[in-house]
Formats: structure tokens, C-alpha cells, sequence
């Protein structure tokens, strides 16, 4: 569906997207991770055709970009921002002839959508009276209204509360299931590692790391021990034989140096935390993540993220 | 296409439900009528009581004939004097500065409105007063005292006292337009002056508020990001187009809506303000005025973040617009003069210089084919120059671009 080839964008002094390259099928999430300023945005930019890119090609379904291609695609930008003044149905209905509806398709469009979200019955009021999390729902409506086979998201969860969140994962397994194409960026890897089918890690303007996760995570190896325990497991990050650990309040990810014996680990920590669970797995995305990107170097530092 | 239009429809729809339009609608007439009659209405107005009027007169001579006229002469409407002549100091040996302190301790008690002081050595009158600016009662003082002058002078020359009777001629000029097929109107030189001034002040209001309603577009999307998904779902080009199309059609909105009011009042009152040929001129040049300034507008606005960054600069097309308004007196005087002419072949003032023109003579038929050639071919340029600095402008964010990048902007677009 889409193929983006060796994108390239410099801003004056910086080179913001490297030789960027990925393809998204139909039918698949698609997850675009990164740090924060790592150029997902500007990628995400030029895919759009927002910004000219310096180098590099972007194809829709083998198209170069043109007025038609425009209608192919769905956005919903990372910052959120709709006319507060105007009622929901004439946005929606402005939206979608922007992106090609006739304006009796657009209403029929964002009355289907609507009820899907649970907005319906709604459509005259003004956006400023709505809740942010619904008004996330509706920019999400205006950017998949129009049916596009490609539809792209930025940090499309932030923000959103778990039973919206919960929503909006549904919406995008329907989307997927009727063979769209999904793109969505997100620095969170949990998120990431859940939902999508490929993803494609970008730090400093390049790809560092990309491909179906399953093959992702393999390419890492079983070599980490995911332990849940109750008690302080602080000491874990200093064991010897432990590469690098990623310490939450009850549970934690060791990733073992691969001369270590994952018995002998286990045999250190049962005498001084009471375990509940430990599974020897890939390692998450977000410890590839930090890996990759360079997080906390080896027995030493905060451990990632604490919840 | 299609874009464009729903760019210029929801443009359109949204500021004429809005309540700053309806608002601008209704109020600038009643601003315009209000700025037009309320002066004149305040100045004419009679007084209500009898005013004291305080005399000092070292001649001594004057007092009492001045008494007797300016007490009979100027009425109430109740038929009570206007005025009551109160002698302060009279004779020849009187302390003239004694008695000025004194009159003006009572005009600040308020016992008397003002006083007037005749001090016999020259022909000069003073007259003290709060309000200096009540040019009536001074007038009216200046009148009196010229007559009581004139007749004295007439007994002393010896002339037969009903003189000065034969001597006045009345003398009333009629001011006639002679309109370009010879037709003869009669035009008032206030009607003139009038018309001229409403057009101005109507092209002026229209497009600095639709100017910054643009500009106040603009920088919403882009403060909002909005912007982001307009440029990925149409081009620069079309949103720009599609903003100035909507905004224009709620310029000529507005016109029609304060056009008919105009009309209507005009017809109540019997005053033509302006012909239909000089109508539709004015149209003309308000619809060109117009898209230039869109431009101009675009163009300054889109590369700022903020609405007080934008109006730093835009307050300065405001400037072009308020210049043919201190011009419009000499413009009257002097339709013809060099000066104006060159002024108004200048884009940012052609359409103000030509409204202020057009009621007060009209411009040979070469002048205005080129100031409207000069016109589109501003607008046409501007509406390039503005697209490119849109197109870049309504991306940016973080500080604003300084002038040497926005030259860049332009070259590369």
C-alpha cells in the first residue's frame, strides 16, 4: 500500500529523517516508534506530503503523490486541534468534503461514524463543549471518514482514557480488518508491542531497527527473565551475570549476559524477594527499544520506566 | 475546485454565524449615522436656561446698547432671554485687572457662564469662559458688538441711519456638479464631502475587519494544527484561494446588507448620495481594494504564531488605509492636483484614493482603466508573493521568520 524509500529531510543545520525507509501492506498495524525527536513527525510529514522531502520517493499503492492520492489517506495529527466554535456535524461535514465526500455522503459518513464512537445524537453541539477524549473521537472521525485505504496516526492514545483507548484499539482491528492500512506512531512500546503487526524504530532521522515484531524480538533472543515478585528488588540491577534490568515496582526484565545461566539468577533472587512468576522470554519492545536507543547502560542507572 | 469551494463555503458560514459579525453588521451604521449626525446635532442644540453674561467695559459706552440688543435679540424657546447682561466694572476709571480676577472668581462660583472684557484701546474683545469651545455665545457677542461699532460709526460719519440696511447684500452660491454628460446637479458641498467620507470609512472598516478575520483564520489553524490536516487533504494553494473566496463573499455581504440601509436612509430623507455609474465604479474598486488587501493580508499574517505578532505588522496596512482619509480635505479642494493623481496609482491606496474621488469628480476614463489594470495586476502578483509565503508561513512555528528569511520564502516558493 504505501512504500516510502530512502526519505530524506534537512532542516538548516540538522538532518532530521536519514534515508528513512519502510513499506506498510493492507490489513496491517503498522507502528512507528521512536524517542521523542526522532523524526517520526517529519516522516510522518512528508508521507503527507506536508513537507517536501529532500530525498526519497513516497508511492501510494505505486502512485507518486498527486490531488487523487491525497483522498487515499487519513490523518489525525499528534496535537489536537479542532474549531471550537463550530458544531460537530459541520466540521465533520467540512472534513470530509476536503477530502473529496460529496456533502450527502460526509453526513451519512459521520453519522455512521458517530454512532460506532458514541457521539451520536450529538452533532449539534460545538466542539468546545465536548470532553478532550471526545474530542479526540471526533478528529479521529474526520480522519477515517472518507474510507481512506491508509490511515495515519500520531500518538493516536495520548490522552485518552482506558476505556476509550480500549475503543480505539477495536476501531483499529475493524480498520485492519477491512484491509487498511494502519500507520501510528507512539514512543510507548508496550502500546506498540500489543497492537502492531510491523513496526519501524527511528532515532536520530534513521532506522535503527524494523520488520514484523515477531522476527524483531526473535532476532534478540530468549534471554530475558520477566520476574514478578513482591518485596524490594532493587539489588536485581547489580547482579552479576544480569546485562542490563529494567526494575518496576513488583516485576522487572533481566536481560542476562549470554553466559549466564538463567537458573543461577533465579537462585540469587528467590532467597531475598518473594516470587511470584518468572518466565524466560524475548525481551519487550521497550527493552529492545532502550537497547537500540541507549538506555541505561549495563548494572548501573534508573531502570526504565517505574509505575 | 471543489475544495476551493468548500474552503470559501465554511469560510463563509462560520463567520456569518458568528457573533462578531453580526455584531460589525449592525453596529458600524449605527456608528457611521452616529459619527455623521451626532456632532451637528449636539452643536445646534438650544440652551435650556438663561445664561449670565458677565461685561466689563472701560469705555463705558457700550454696556448699555449691548444690554438691550443682546437680551432681546437671542430668545429661549420659551420666549425668555438667552442671555442676562451682568455689568461688572463700567467707566473709564475702572482697574481692568482688578476687575478680571474679580469676574473670574465668579465664572469659577459659577454665578456667571463667562464675562467679556471691552477695553477700548483697540478693537479687540476678550472673551473668558470654562468652555472656550462654545464658539456660539463668542460668535454671537463678535455679531452684536459689530453692529453697535458700525452704527456708532455711521452717526459720527453722519450718514443717513438706515444705511447699513442698503449696504448688506445677500448673496447665496449655488454649487452645481457638472457630471461627465454635461447633466447638471445639484451637489452640496457637504454631500459631497459626506459621501466621499462614508465610502472611505466603509472600504476602510470592510477590509480591516475582514483583513483581520483572515489573519485571525490563519494563525487559529496553525496555533491549533489544524492546518496540518487542511494542507494534507488540499493544497496551500486551494485553502488560500478558498479563504479569500469565502472572506470576499462575506465582504460583499456586509456591502449589500450597509448598501441597503444607505439606500433606505438616503430615500427617507431625500438625499442622493451617489449615482448608479458611480455606484457600481465604487463596487469595482471595493472588490479589487479588497482582494489586494486579502493578499497583503496572507501574506503578513501567515508567518506568525501569535495574534499579537501578526498585528504588529498589520497595524501598519492600517496605516495605508487611513491615509486618504487625512487626505480627503485637500483631496476636495483640489481633485485635479499632481499629487493625488500619483497617490492614486499606488496598489495599497489605489482603491481608497479612487472612492474618495470617484463622488468628488470623476476620473477620466484612461485613469480608470489603469488604475484598474495597475489593480489586478497587483492582485496578481500579491496573491503569488502570498501563496508562497502561506504555503511555508502556515507551517512554521516556534519564531517567526525574519525578513530576510521570508525573501526566501518568496524566491523559492
Amino acid at each position: 500500500m504505501l512504500d516510502v524509500v530512502d526519505l530524506t529531510k534537512r532542516f538548516t543545520t540538522t538532518l532530521a529523517v536519514d534515508g528513512v525507509s519502510f513499506r506498510v501492506g493492507r490489513g496491517e498495524i503498522f507502528g512507528l516508534l521512536g524517542p521523542n525527536g526522532a523524526g517520526k513527525t517529519t516522516t510522518i510529514r512528508m508521507i503527507l506530503h506536508i513537507l517536501e522531502p529532500d530525498g526519497g520517493t513516497v508511492t501510494y499503492e505505486g502512485l507518486p503523490f498527486s490531488e487523487a492520492t491525497r483522498n487515499m489517506v487519513g490523518y489525525l495529527p499528534e496535537e489536537r486541534g479542532l474549531y471550537k466554535k463550530s458544531r460537530l456535524l459541520d466540521t465533520l461535514l467540512y472534513f470530509g468534503e476536503l477530502r473529496g465526500l460529496s456533502r450527502n455522503h460526509a453526513r451519512e459518513r459521520a453519522g455512521a461514524w458517530l454512532k460506532r464512537l458514541d457521539l451520536h445524537g450529538q452533532e449539534q453541539r460545538r466542539v468546545e463543549e465536548f470532553s478532550k477524549g471526545n474530542q479526540q473521537k471526533v478528529q479521529f472521525v474526520a480522519s477515517v471518514m472518507h474510507d481512506p485505504p491508509l490511515v495515519i496516526l500520531d500518538e493516536p492514545f495520548s490522552g485518552l482514557d482506558p476505556v476509550n483507548q480500549l475503543l480505539f484499539k477495536d476501531v483499529f482491528q475493524e480498520l485492519k480488518q477491512q484491509g487498511k492500512a494502519i500507520i501510528f506512531s507512539t514512543h510507548q512500546m508496550d502500546q506498540a508491542e500489543r497492537l502492531s503487526d510491523s513496526i519501524c524504530l527511528i532515532n536520530k532521522g534513521r532506522v535503527v531497527l524494523g520488520g514484523p515484531v515477531r522476527d524483531v524480538k526473535k532476532r534478540y533472543g530468549k534471554n530475558t527473565l520477566h520476574v514478578e515478585f513482591d518485596g524490594d528488588g532493587a539489588f536485581m540491577e547489580n547482579l552479576a551475570g544480569v546485562h542490563r534490568a529494567l526494575l518496576y515496582e513488583r516485576s522487572a526484565e533481566l536481560e542476562l549476559t549470554s553466559d549466564t545461566a538463567p537458573r543461577a539468577i533465579i537462585e540469587q533472587i528467590n532467597p531475598r524477594v518473594d516470587l511470584r512468576k518468572v518466565e524466560l522470554l524475548e525481551p519487550s519492545l521497550h527493552s529492545i527499544f532502550l537497547q537500540v536507543v541507549g538506555g541505561p547502560a549495563p548494572h548501573n542507572g534508573e531502570g526504565g520506566q517505574t509505575r | 475546485m471543489n475544495k476551493v469551494l468548500a474552503v470559501a463555503r465554511w469560510e463563509y458560514f462560520e463567520k456569518v454565524k458568528s457573533k462578531a459579525f453580526l455584531i460589525g453588521l449592525l453596529v458600524t451604521p449605527i456608528l457611521m449615522i452616529a459619527m455623521g449626525v451626532l456632532p451637528g446635532f449636539f452643536a445646534s442644540q438650544e440652551d435650556e436656561e438663561s445664561r449670565v453674561v458677565g461685561v466689563i467695559d472701560a469705555t463705558g459706552k457700550l454696556i448699555a446698547p449691548f444690554a438691550e440688543r443682546f437680551q432681546t435679540r437671542y430668545l429661549l424657546n420659551n420666549g425668555v432671554p438667552n442671555y442676562v447682561v451682568m455689568p461688572l466694572a463700567v467707566g473709564p476709571n475702572i482697574n481692568l485687572d482688578a476687575a478680571r480676577s474679580d469676574a473670574a472668581m465668579r465664572v469659577s462660583r459659577d454665578e456667571i457662564e463667562g464675562f467679556f472684557v471691552v477695553t477700548g484701546s483697540d478693537s479687540v474683545v476678550e472673551y473668558h469662559s470654562k468652555v472656550v469651545g462654545d464658539f456660539r455665545i463668542a460668535y454671537r457677542i463678535e455679531e452684536t458688538i459689530k453692529e453697535i461699532l458700525a452704527q456708532e460709526r455711521v452717526r459720527t460719519l453722519g450718514l443717513a441711519p438706515g444705511i447699513l440696511e442698503q449696504l448688506e447684500v445677500h448673496l447665496n452660491v449655488r454649487t452645481v456638479k457638472l457630471s461627465a454628460e454635461g447633466e447638471k446637479e445639484d451637489a452640496g458641498f457637504e454631500t459631497v464631502f459626506i459621501s466621499a467620507y462614508v465610502f472611505l470609512m466603509m472600504l476602510f472598516l470592510l477590509i480591516i475587519t475582514s483583513g483581520q478575520m483572515l489573519v485571525r483564520s490563519v494563525i487559529e489553524e496553525k496555533s491549533n494544527r489544524i492546518v496540518e490536516v487542511l494542507v494534507s487533504s488540499c493544497s496551500p494553494t486551494e485553502l488560500m484561494a478558498g479563504k479569500v473566496l469565502g472572506l470576499s463573499a462575506l465582504g460583499l455581504t456586509q456591502m449589500a446588507f450597509w448598501a441597503v440601509i444607505g439606500v433606505a436612509l438616503s430615500a427617507k430623507f431625500g438625499v442622493t448620495f451617489v449615482a448608479l455609474d458611480q455606484g457600481l465604479l465604487l463596487l469595482l474598486y471595493f472588490i479589487l481594494g479588497y482582494l489586494f488587501y486579502a493578499a497583503v493580508f496572507i501574506g503578513a499574517g501567515s508567518p506568525f504564531n501569535t495574534e499579537q505578532e501578526a498585528q504588529q505588522i498589520t497595524s501598519y496596512l492600517v496605516l495605508f488605509l487611513v491615509l486618504p482619509i487625512v487626505v480627503a480635505v485637500p483631496a476636495m479642494k483640489n481633485p485635479d492636483a499632481l499629487w493625488i493623481q500619483i497617490l492614486s496609482y499606488v496598489p495599497l491606496l489605489t482603491p481608497t484614493m479612487m472612492a474618495l474621488r470617484i463622488p468628488i469628480q470623476m476620473p477620466s476614463v484612461w485613469e480608470i482603466l489603469s488604475t484598474v489594470l495597475v489593480m489586478l495586476v497587483s492582485i496578481y502578483g500579491a496573491m503569488i508573493v502570498a501563496g508562497r509565503i502561506f504555503r511555508i508561513g502556515i507551517l512554521s512555528t516556534g519564531k517567526s521568520p525574519s525578513l530576510k528569511e521570508l525573501f526566501r520564502w518568496i524566491r523559492t516558493g
